[in-house]
């Protein structure tokens, strides 16, 4: 799970091309949208993309996102859920 | 009682369009929008007002009679559109002729399998046009707001008939963006209304000589996903006719997270261009009734 988080952290901050913003700097708990980490509906489909490319998860709709991108726990979570699912 | 009476007045007036399309088809409709759009535009401020920032920059040479036979012809044209929307829904005999100018690239891009991303805009017979995509191959997405208690119904609502699209609510949360993008990513076609901004990012594009705010989210989602970019515009050609055309097709890039707004302006100003060019061939056929330059 640590490692997941970690992998997503990097994905987020290089794929998302964020500036000033390294992979510690960011709260496994901290919403990723809006007032936490400041993303917004754009990087939301860059997202969707990026978990898909490096998970094969796909994200289906906004009441599975709402719950994934909650967090990068959340995140997380749902991969793994996603993947035992499979 | 103001917005109640013009409530039941609008549809008083809708149902007497009804009677007329019943007993005289669709001549005997827009026999009756003549007069009634002549007598609207003669006594309502309202029309000219609301027609104003296009025509002034559509026929800037445009004063006095010509300026009143501009908004005359917009919103008589306007009025055909929903005439043929509730004829086409209550016979369901008839139909539209209509040919899809540009069908070949479109169906080539379609097979690519990278998704595509449809941009069309509130001008001709849009969205009778686009009920008839129906034959590419994959299913289509439409990324619109869906307010089925209107009074002018859609017309896949008045035919009685499922719609050749599936619907994706733009009022959902992020916009509908997350199922458009899973969506494009299963290869499918997503439609969107490129040119009216509501809320969310926006990047800016030049249209008839002055900036205008056009929503981003088309662009990021064909960047993002990879898929192609089609713009397709409707026109009313005739009686019984119509035109879609395939204005341009084109693959946008984000590049750098500070180079966005840039690239996605890029693609903004490619489906501007092309909307220039459509209301330079269909100066009337342009249904945004509001200042476009300030949405």
């Amino acid at each position: 799970m640590e490692e997941l988080k970690q992998q997503l952290k990097e994905i987020i901050v290089r794929d998302l091309k964020l500036q000033d913003v390294k992979p510690a700097d960011i709260n496994d708990d901290a919403p990723l949208f809006e007032e936490g980490m400041g993303l917004d509906s754009l990087d939301a489909v860059e997202m969707v993309v990026l978990i898909q490319k490096h998970f094969g998860v796909q994200i289906e709709d906004m009441d599975e996102g709402k719950e994934a991108f909650r967090s990068i726990n959340a995140l997380a979570q749902f991969i793994m859920q996603r993947r035992a699912g499979k | 009682m103001g917005r109640i009476f013009w409530r039941k007045l609008e549809g008083f007036g809708h149902a007497i369009f009804y009677v007329c399309l019943f007993i005289g088809g669709q001549t005997g409709a827009y026999l009756l929008l003549g007069p009634v759009v002549f007598f609207y535009v003669l006594v309502s401020r309202r029309s000219h007002r609301l027609t104003k920032a296009y025509r002034q920059r559509r026929f800037p040479e445009h004063r006095g009679v010509n300026a009143w036979l501009d908004t005359f012809r917009i919103v008589y044209s306007f009025g055909q559109i929903l005439v043929d929307r509730a004829w086409l829904g209550i016979r369901k005999e008839v139909g539209l002729e209509g040919e899809l100018v540009g069908r070949d690239r479109l169906l080539r891009t379609v097979a690519e399998g990278k998704g595509l991303v449809l941009l069309t805009a509130h001008v001709g017979n849009w969205q009778t046009a686009l009920s008839h995509i129906c034959d590419l191959a994959v299913p289509v997405n439409s990324l619109m707001h869906y307010d089925q208690a209107a009074v002018a119904k859609h017309y896949f609502d008045l035919r009685g008939e499922q719609t050749p699209f599936r619907i994706i609510n733009t009022e959902g949360l992020m916009g509908g963006l997350v199922e458009a993008t899973a969506a494009l990513m299963r290869g499918e076609v997503v439609t969107v209304m490129a040119d009216r901004y509501i809320k969310g990012p926006f990047v800016t594009a030049d249209f008839i000589g002055s900036p205008v705010r056009l929503p981003a989210a088309a662009y990021s989602l064909a960047a993002a996903t990879g898929a192609p970019l089609a713009v397709l515009l409707a026109a009313k050609t005739g009686r019984t006719r119509y035109s879609l055309t395939v204005w341009d097709i084109f693959t946008p890039v984000i590049g750098d997270r500070q180079e966005r707004q840039k690239n996605l302006a890029v693609g903004a100003a490619r489906f501007a261009g092309a909307l220039n060019e459509y209301v330079r061939q269909y100066p009337y056929q342009w249904y945004n009734f509001f200042d476009f330059w300030r949405q």
